[in-house]
């Protein structure tokens, strides 16, 4: 894509919204040529590590085409891929970027028409956002806590939570799992965040005034990433200890 | 992976199709510049012959080991493309397909410059994907020729029957001592009156009598285990334990009789049930004597009352019983309190006419207004308030009968859970697709038939038992199962065991099952159907989605985003 | 040795499931099919009931899995037209109308359609659009071949002028094709009914009385207003009303029976519409809600609580045209009052009646109907097997079935014919 125009990545499960678009084509419905189109067989299998990655690599827009509630091939993969939209979406405004980027439509495959018309109002609204501007620290936080267990089980169990409770039998509300999701998704990004300030040793103050963050929390997150290993002590200086993230065998 | 990557990339015009639109040219010449391309051509229609043929001669000629074709849909031509490949003898799955007509020419015709970067960078995204793509086959298992029918009731008589004759060994399992389910007690059948006793004696016999059908009388389900083609059951048979391996499973445990307990004073005497009162007539108490009036109240118990549903055989039942009555003893008043009347289809409407001329009395209760069920000194009053002619009308009752709904048995959530097959909010047992797979379940190899799955009467519980039995047969028949070769798989050492993946997958196709490191998942190939839910939800990202694995989304949104033009 | 094959006669639900089933239990099976597609009735339909399933997106995939099934020989625009033979060898005798397009080398592309000068109602449409003389019925069309409508075409050349694949075939002439089958499974559907003789409806007089099946059309983002509901007068609707058992449940014509489907495609058709029309008022008028099947009080309920369809019981006796083109529909809501409820569209759900030709098909096939001119079966009961050895009937051909149970009804003759074609069962009685 040149240089300038809005930069769009388009997830499209096989059996709806790829059909939709293919209608779209067929009835030579036009809309902007901003959009890149990957299809997978089922919207439940876009994980949201490669939505935050496409945005990471400078996607102004994503878009996630399923099929329609009850229509999907595979059942339920529509319900379970809204959940980890959902959470992609927190984890944008993390990351300071508008969750409006990131868009999930259900499109059947006889909606061809509907399917050009929410791609002319996506792009539409993408030009109106911009280029997309993120810090590549923050961005890169927000990926890996979506490749973190905590949020991936949340995104997942989050039905079940709402439905048939949780293993004490205790059923969320709607409005304490929205609570819960955001507590999550801020903790698990701000950990995030410390453990990619400590590719390079730093001690709970210097992190803290880095990242604009309480002594305090970071010092709760730094004895988290502590306790999974994440961290390790570097050296103590003057008393005060600073840490330092735990090198992965192979790396990057 | 060592060896050195070889793509070909064969660009389609379309006649104008594409071509009209795209600079087809300049997209090849963009392509033949690509890492890993050492060929790419374009053609005038690449799903002709000549097409084709030309893919074909260029796998050998430049020992391509990846095909890329950008033209069309894979919705339509994957297949076709996919053959070409394997003619060639290159792994169906080595195939990568573009979509630059239905989603690039067809869609920007006025944009033809910005068309063209579209299908170079779509090619661009093909060729990344293509370089990472693994070949894949299929997965076959043998299956075990036999089948198991859980109950014996119409619908598990039928299907077995037919299972048996269609040259298959079943085993037909029924937790009373005699086949039959509630035919049993019902006394004439609707609208031919047939009896009862005498249509379920011939089919017994017949069931009885071939040599295929292997009889379980008295015994119950302990555990199943398995999958398509390789299921164990085990049975409690007269209190002995047996083991059977069968391919196939059907469920047909057919419903109950709603027991309308508390509601107008039921009482098993003088207020009844559909059932008591045809076990009434069958034992030849058909005059009922002493009897002067009789109210059968529809809906008793269904249609928001205790049950949400409509129980779509009880109108027609009602009919039935009440028109014996009236036809056997003229001097007793029937009436039929009634909502909505089902008497749907090509028969039920002429023989509620009949009833109607054999001079039973129906009367339209709205469903906000029940009848009453009255009892002082003995006597009993139905209060019924007529819709038409908005007004209470008592109905004085020696007899009142509660045409009450089916609903599932008590035992069948224990089934649910063994066989891992789910039941639905009404708690009849839930097919895999409400339109087009009702005899199905979402898990291969597990089947349903008759009122286990919901109300419904002898023919169509017939036509459901033929049904599950030609869809049980397939695997038979066949003698093997395969899977799609597009499935996941389990990294297990990242695999913690946590279960999130056996809980999103609609096909039991992922379990976890003890190892000697300890609890991991592991992907039964046959059964998964390759939607990569699991992949997406691992809490360890240890599930590999194949075909659509996280390295191949990944480079091609990454190769989709790099705006750098490539240095050739 | 007998012949492992079987015929299935009718490209629709039924039809496909019962191949479908024949085939992958490697049986071969010769599908042959009357018009251009398989699909059947479903393929017209917007959505479904009660889940609200888009009806293409659900079935395409099924009519792709039918057409390329190694086992399974798709013959559209064919006819059977003579058998021989009996239950085990039937020997069949299959008229193909030409195309005018090679199959073999169509690849879809619509080129020819583009080019083509003449306009034809649509039939797939109900008439409501505009199709080219070089056409297929719809987008999902399966096989994605077009045809040339020759009797309408003036043979301009225009078509084979723009086709690069050479595809048009101006001198294709009908052809007679023969299969060897052991069995047949006749599931032929149904056709709505014309409710022009119904003069009380105004059908066909009245601007904005339309059927139910034209309305799935109107509806349905792919159709001929890409979804919009108007009247002829270009106008959205505001105020619509549905009325039941158009010429059903009546004895007028012989047609005493209920069709089964009527009340919940309604309740549905009403759902769609409160959907794209939120401010829209809805209203069936009906006698009995036929609410029996899974899952249908439940979508009764909703489309009262959350979509305000509003049900009447009562049955029009008369309809009236205003000058500005709205109805007033006068029934009677109990033994002492006429009402009258104004609407700007009617929508008949007209009865539903064995197919066109179905009387033709049974001679040839030398099977019984029955008085309304469904196929008869041999045992009450079973709903399986026609009155004659080897064939057996699927589908609303044998009386009024929905979508599911059609399906259910395709397979179950399927199993019949496995006995036959598997297990060998000429013996009826084994």
């Amino acid at each position: 894509m040149k240089e300038g125009e809005v930069k769009i990545i388009g997830f499209l499960c096989n059996w709806c919204c790829y059909a939709g678009a293919d209608l779209a084509g067929v009835s030579r419905f036009q809309y902007p040529p901003n959009i890149r189109i990957i299809r997978v067989m089922c919207s439940g299998r876009v994980d949201p590590v490669i939505i935050l990655d496409t945005f990471l690599w400078g996607a102004d827009g994503v878009f996630i085409g399923g099929c329609h509630p009850g229509d999907c091939h595979y059942m339920q993969g529509n319900y379970y891929a809204e959940k980890k939209i959902e959470m992609a979406k927190r984890l944008l405004k993390e990351a300071g970027v508008e969750p409006e980027r990131l868009r999930l439509e259900w499109v059947s495959a006889s909606e061809g028409e509907r399917f050009a018309g929410v791609m002319r109002e996506f792009t539409e609204e993408i030009k109106e956002l911009g280029k997309i501007k993120f810090e590549k620290d923050e961005m890169e936080a927000a990926c890996i806590a979506a490749a973190d267990y905590r949020l991936r089980i949340l995104a997942t169990k989050e039905k079940e939570l709402l439905e048939e409770g949780n293993k004490y039998g205790e059923v969320f509300t709607r409005h304490e799992m929205n609570r819960l999701l955001d507590d999550m998704v801020r903790e698990e990004y701000e950990a995030k965040k410390i453990l990619l300030k400590l590719k390079k040793p730093k001690s709970v103050k210097e992190i803290a005034a880095e990242l604009n963050l309480k002594p305090n929390v970071v010092f709760r997150h730094i004895m988290d990433l502590r306790r999974y290993e994440l961290i390790e002590v570097h050296e103590i200086r003057d008393n005060t200890p600073t840490y330092v993230a735990k090198v992965e065998e192979g790396g990057e | 992976m060592t060896e050195e990557l070889r793509i070909g990339v064969f660009i389609c015009h379309c006649g104008i199709n594409i071509g009209g639109v795209v600079d087809v040219p300049a997209v090849v010449e963009y392509a033949s510049t690509l890492e890993n391309v050492v060929h790419a051509e374009r053609n005038l229609y690449t799903c002709s012959s000549d097409g084709l043929e030309s893919i074909k001669s260029a796998i050998n000629e430049y020992e391509l080991n990846r095909v890329v074709v950008a033209s069309c849909t894979p919705r339509t031509h994957e297949p076709l493309f996919r053959a070409t490949c394997e003619e060639a003898g290159l792994n169906r799955y080595l195939f990568e397909f573009v979509n630059i007509r239905d989603q690039c020419s067809w869609v920007h015709m006025h944009e033809l410059e910005k068309a063209t970067e579209k299908a170079k960078d779509l090619v661009r995204m093909g060729v990344a994907k293509a370089a990472l793509l693994e070949p894949l086959e299929e997965l076959t298992s043998e299956v075990t020729p036999s089948a198991v029918v859980i109950g014996a009731g119409i619908s598990g008589m039928t299907a077995a029957l037919s299972i048996a004759k269609n040259g298959f060994h079943v085993h037909l399992i029924e937790k009373k001592r005699e086949m039959g389910g509630m035919l049993r007690r019902l006394y004439k059948l609707y609208p031919t009156e047939e009896l009862a006793a005498e249509f379920l004696e011939q089919r017994i016999k017949a069931v009885e009598e071939h040599e295929r059908v292997e009889l379980h009388l008295s015994a119950s389900i302990k555990a199943v285990e398995g999958y398509v083609g390789k299921f164990k059951v085990i049975l409690d048979e007269n209190g002995a334990e047996k083991s059977i391996d069968t391919g196939v499973i059907i469920v047909a445990t057919g419903a109950k009789e709603f027991e309308p307990e508390g509601l107008y004073e039921y009482d098993g005497e003088k207020v009844i049930t559909q059932l008591q009162l045809e076990e009434k007539l069958k034992r030849g108490d058909s005059k009922l004597d002493g009897i002067e009036n009789v109210v059968m109240i529809q809906c008793a118990g269904a249609r928001g009352e205790v049950v949400g549903y409509c129980s779509k055989i009880c109108c027609m039942n009602a009919i039935k019983n009440a028109k014996l009555i009236k036809e056997a003893n003229p001097d007793i008043n029937v009436f039929i309190a009634h909502n909505e009347l089902q008497a749907y289809g090509e028969e039920y409407e002429l023989y509620y006419r009949d009833a109607k001329k054999a001079g039973v009395r129906f009367l339209r209760f709205p469903l906000e207004r029940r009848p009453k069920v009255i009892k002082s000194e003995g006597k009993l009053v139905v209060d019924v308030f007529h819709e038409r002619l908005q007004m209470n009308i008592p109905l004085e009752a020696d007899l009142v009968v509660l045409s009450v709904p089916l609903v599932q048995n008590p035992d069948a959530e224990k089934l649910s859970k063994m066989l891992k097959v789910p039941l639905g909010q009404d708690k009849f047992f839930f097919e895999a697709h409400v339109k087009l797979r009702p005899v199905d379940f979402a898990t291969d190899g597990i089947f349903l038939c008759g009122t286990a799955q919901g109300p419904k009467d002898i023919e169509e519980s017939i036509s459901q038992g033929y049904a599950a039995a030609s869809r049980a047969t397939i695997p038979l028949a066949k003698g093997y199962v395969s899977s799609e070769a597009i499935i996941s798989s389990v990294d297990e050492a990242i695999c913690v065991g946590c279960g999130i993946c056996e809980s999103v997958c609609p096909y039991g196709a992922v379990e976890v099952v003890e190892t000697e490191e300890g609890r991991r998942a592991k992907v039964t190939g046959v059964k998964c159907k390759g939607c990569g839910t699991c992949g997406s939800s691992c809490i360890k990202r240890a599930i590999k989605m194949h075909h659509f694995t996280d390295e191949q989304l990944i480079a091609q949104e990454r190769t989709a985003l790099v705006t750098e033009e490539v240095v050739s | 040795m007998k012949d492992r094959a079987v015929l299935v006669i009718g490209g629709g639900v039924a039809g496909m499931q019962a191949a479908f089933d024949l085939a992958e239990a490697g049986i071969k099976v010769c599908l042959v099919e009357r018009t251009l597609s398989i699909g059947g009735r479903m393929a017209q339909l917007d959505k479904t009931f009660p889940t609200n399933d888009c009806a293409i997106c659900i079935l395409a995939p099924k009519m792709m899995d039918c057409y390329r099934h190694e086992n399974i020989e798709v013959l559209t625009l064919s006819e059977v037209t003579a058998i021989e033979g009996e239950i085990g060898s039937f020997k069949v005798k299959i008229r193909r109308k030409p195309r005018f397009v090679d199959e073999a080398k169509c690849n879809g592309c619509g080129d020819c359609a583009r080019v083509c000068p003449m306009g034809i109602l649509n039939k797939f449409d109900m008439d409501l659009r505009v199709r080219s003389g070089a056409y297929i019925p719809f987008m999902q069309a399966v096989p994605l071949i077009y045809a040339l409508d020759r009797d309408k075409c003036m043979r301009c050349g225009l078509c084979e002028a723009v086709c690069g694949k050479d595809a048009i075939r101006y001198d294709q002439k009908p052809e007679i094709v023969e299969r060897n089958v052991s069995a047949i499974i006749v599931a032929i559907g149904f056709d709505p009914l014309d409710p022009s003789g119904l003069t009380e409806y105004g059908y066909g007089r009245y601007d904005n009385v339309i059927t139910a099946l034209e309305f799935e059309r109107l509806i349905c983002a792919a159709g001929p207003t890409g979804g919009h509901v108007i009247r002829k007068d270009g106008k959205e609707v505001k105020r619509i009303a549905w009325i039941q058992c158009v010429g059903a449940r009546d004895t007028r014509d012989n047609r005493p029976y209920c069709c089964s489907v009527c009340c919940m495609h309604a309740t549905k058709e009403a759902i769609l519409t409160k959907e794209h029309y939120p401010e829209a008022a809805t209203f069936v008028l009906y006698t009995d809600l036929r609410c029996f099947g899974k899952g249908f009080q439940e979508y009764v309920n909703r489309a009262e609580d959350d979509y305000e369809v509003k049900y009447i019981r009562g049955k029009p006796g008369e309809i009236r045209e205003k000058e500005n083109k709205n109805l007033e529909i006068f029934y009677s809501p109990s033994s002492d009052r006429v009402e009258k409820l104004e609407v700007d569209m009617v929508v008949l759900s007209t009865a539903l009646i064995p197919s066109e030709g179905v009387e033709a098909l049974a001679e040839i096939l030398g099977t019984e109907l029955d008085k309304y001119k469904f196929f008869k079966l041999k045992d009450s009961y079973n709903p399986t097997e026609t009155t004659r050895a080897g064939i057996f009937v699927a589908g609303y051909c044998q009386a009024p079935r929905d979508i599911p149970e059609c399906i259910a009804h395709g397979s179950a003759t399927a199993s019949r014919a496995m006995e036959v074609v598997l297990g060998g069962s000429y013996d009826r009685r084994a």
